[in-house]
């Protein structure tokens, strides 16, 4: 059962105290950020804190993600070599806008695990997507390369390209579709936009709620205090919890059995609707502690 | 986070209304806007600056953080980007003066205090080893003695009075040390003035010739001695430079008596001569008193000789009324540094 | 790695630290602590061992911390070394 991913942190990589520090928040992932939250004066110490930050037991614990700069720019090889070798688990590639680019990062987190003796295929990758060409080329992008984990679709520059700006949420709407479908089409996560008012806690948990219904694994954060929230809005209802288990019971009792179909009420419950609700107690298992 | 707080630069004198802001900012706090001030760091949240803090050569002066904002970590963020600004302009030591209630919120900030003149000012550097390490190396150059003589001079250039006196403090203790002024503030270049001492003291025995450093007679530590026409001297202006010499300087090289020349002409060193009888010599401080020795000028034809009227004769090219008052290592030196100009004016009068 | 000119790399700001890098004959290490009696020994070995580790034996170095993890302190002392030493390539295999 693949670990629930609804929260993912943004962490400046050139702040020291955050790095030391941000575990105890708790996310589902945290991410490392050496783009555009390092100015380009620092860039290389930030490099290097993410480095060693990366190798702290605490982080171990949770799911790394690292953003480096894009590949054509003096920063991304060089972020890279860091970010592998200090064992994030997730690369994001910023500015995905073609398969190609999955492919070239690919090549190069080869030939890097190769160098530094780390098991071949163990760094994963993450497309962001913020551009139309990303949108256009999503599930090209999806499928570029078997390592490929997640797609994200980063709201701001996107908007930008699009020759327009955030709003109500209708002008990123294709563009969260169309990531979605293709990470679903590719069987990987999808991750939705960044909600930068961080006082609008209201404005959020509508947001949150859109992502969830469409069916994203989750939303990138950039303050600590939306992780709570964003748990608890992507927490199941008691009723979906306690159909849920019924499901599961059911699902249990029938290979107990023998039987090849499994039925609740009478009616046939299909493979998928099993696994939507162990999902589903996994994560109630997560926001009410239970094992 | 702080997502809208913005750290910039403003340059003072191209940006009029920018340094306007500041300089509200500066009288909020009760500060008053420093004209040699060349650039400013400022904290700006949204568009209105919050905090600034201004860089003069290698002195940090006019920090001012808005009332609203003390107690944050804003004043970190400041100072490390102007030491980060000042890194960038070449200038890695900086010296910061403040009154000695805000010492503590700059020993936040990575500025350590070097001294203090109580209920007025506090001169503060941005490293926990500069003095000290600056006392360790002076150190190596002590000498056994009873009496340790010092001179400090600026000898712009050095003349025959300069000689006199070190001759004449040479003759009332053991050991000599002989500090030159390191500012490059003065007609004659520091690296020149420091040659003509060497050159001018070659071969005497007793006594040791010292750079200066920032720690004794510099913009850092007596500031007012390099402003032009500068008639008013606050009593800090002295002070600061005089108890460095007292609790680091002195100690270090074990010196128990401080000569100067009586001060005839220029009022701010007259000032400080004064002030060093009252800094130097008083019991009151922890720190070894030191004797405080007034040599009268030397004469020549019933004048005190002066190195700045030695700069006069220099501007009109009279080196023959020069012989008088330099010795001959300092006419050679002045002559072949000054030797490109008086060809220069040969060609235009012979053209 | 040899020191070649004045650098410098981190903050004051709390959990971090600011390390500074000079040119010097030998190899002269300071470091200012306001935790000094508790962690003052653990800085100087992490100090020391990154030093040793880029092949730095000559320098004057010196470490303002505020609290920093050792994971910024190897991290800021790495990256004011490499600025000092003008160098813009990490020999990975060094570390």
């Amino acid at each position: 059962m693949k670990k629930p991913r609804r929260s993912m942190l943004f962490i400046p990589g050139s702040n020291a105290a955050m790095l030391s520090t941000a575990f105890v928040y708790r996310p589902d992932s945290i991410m490392f950020d050496l783009e555009d939250a390092v100015a380009l004066g620092e860039k290389d110490s930030a490099r290097l804190l993410v480095y060693h930050a990366l190798q702290l037991p605490a982080y171990k614990e949770i799911e790394t993600v690292v953003r480096i700069n894009p590949l054509d720019t003096p920063y991304g090889l060089k972020d890279l070599e860091a970010a592998v070798r200090g064992g994030a688990e997730i690369i994001r590639l910023p500015k995905t806008d073609c398969a190609a680019d999955i492919q070239k990062l690919e090549r190069e987190v080869e030939r890097i695990e190769q160098e530094c003796g780390r098991e071949l295929g163990s760094t994963r990758l993450m497309a962001a997507i913020e551009s139309a060409s990303g949108v256009v080329n999503a599930v090209a992008i999806a499928t570029a390369s078997p390592r490929m984990d997640s797609i994200a679709l980063a709201g701001f520059d996107y908007v930008v390209d699009m020759q327009t700006q955030r709003g109500d949420g209708s002008e990123i709407f294709y563009a969260r579709c169309a990531v979605l479908h293709a990470a679903r089409a590719a069987k990987i996560d999808a991750f939705d936009v960044v909600f930068s008012d961080v006082n609008d806690d209201e404005g959020f948990l509508k947001e949150v709620e859109v992502a969830k219904r469409l069916g994203f694994n989750g939303k990138s954060l950039i303050n600590p205090r939306q992780i709570e929230l964003l748990h608890k809005a992507y927490a199941p209802t008691e009723e979906e919890v306690h159909k849920a288990e019924q499901i599961v019971n059911a699902a249990k009792n029938a290979e107990r059995e023998g039987l090849g179909v499994v039925s609740l009420n009478g009616k046939m419950i299909d493979p998928p609707v099993v696994m939507n609700a162990q999902r589903i107690l996994a994560l109630a298992g997560l926001t009410f502690g239970h094992a | 986070m702080n997502e809208e707080l913005n750290i910039e630069t403003l340059n003072p004198r191209e940006d009029k209304r920018g340094a306007a802001e500041v300089n509200r900012l500066l009288r909020a706090s009760g500060l008053e806007m420093e004209a040699d001030i060349q650039v400013f760091v400022v904290a700006r949240d949204r568009k209105k600056i919050v905090g600034c803090a201004g860089l003069a050569d290698g002195v940090v002066k006019c920090v001012a953080i808005a009332k609203e904002r003390r107690g944050s970590s804003l004043a970190v963020k400041l100072m490390d980007e102007v030491q980060r600004l000042a890194m960038k302009r070449g200038q890695s030591h900086l010296f910061l003066y403040t009154k000695p209630d805000r010492a503590p919120l700059f020993e936040g900030c990575g500025f350590h205090q070097i001294v203090e003149v109580p209920g007025h000012a506090c001169l503060m550097e941005n490293t926990p080893v500069g003095i000290r390490d600056y006392c360790e190396s002076l150190r190596a150059f002590r000498q056994q003695g009873q009496r340790i003589g010092c001179v400090v001079l600026n000898a712009n250039p050095f003349t025959l009075g300069h000689l006199d006196l070190v001759r004449r403090a040479l003759r009332e203790c053991d050991w000599l040390h002989v500090f030159v002024v390191a500012e490059d503030a003065s007609t004659i270049r520091y690296a020149d003035r420091l040659d003509m001492v060497r050159a001018g003291l070659a071969g005497m025995d007793r006594l040791t010739v010292h750079g200066g450093s920032k720690y004794l007679i510099s913009k850092a530590t007596f500031p007012s001695y390099f402003i032009k026409d500068s008639h008013e001297v606050e009593t800090c202006g002295t002070a600061i430079d005089l108890l460095i010499f007292r609790r680091y300087i002195a100690p270090a090289l074990g010196i128990t008596h401080r000569f100067v020349g009586s001060e005839p002409f220029c009022l701010v060193t007259r000032k400080y001569n004064e002030d060093m009888f009252e800094w130097l010599e008083s019991a009151s401080m922890e720190a070894a008193p030191i004797h405080v020795v007034e040599i009268p000028r030397l004469e020549v034809e019933g004048r005190a000789v002066s190195a700045s009227e030695v700069r006069r004769l220099l501007a009109k090219d009279d080196f023959a009324a020069m012989t008088a008052l330099t010795p001959a290592t300092t006419l050679s030196r002045l002559r072949a540094i000054y030797a490109f100009r008086t060809l220069l004016q040969a060609g235009h009068r012979a053209a | 790695m040899k020191i070649t000119k004045e650098a410098m790399c981190g903050t004051l700001e709390s959990n971090d630290l600011l390390v500074k890098v000079l040119p010097f004959g030998g190899l002269q290490v300071s470091i200012y602590s306001e935790v000094m009696r508790q962690f003052g020994a653990r800085i100087r070995e992490v100090v020391g061992e990154t030093l040793k580790q880029m092949g730095v034996t000559q320098g004057k170095i010196v470490v303002e911390d505020k609290g920093a993890l050792d994971c910024a302190i190897r991290a800021r002392v790495e990256a004011a070394v490499l600025r000092g030493a003008e160098c813009e390539d990490l020999d990975w295999r060094a570390l």
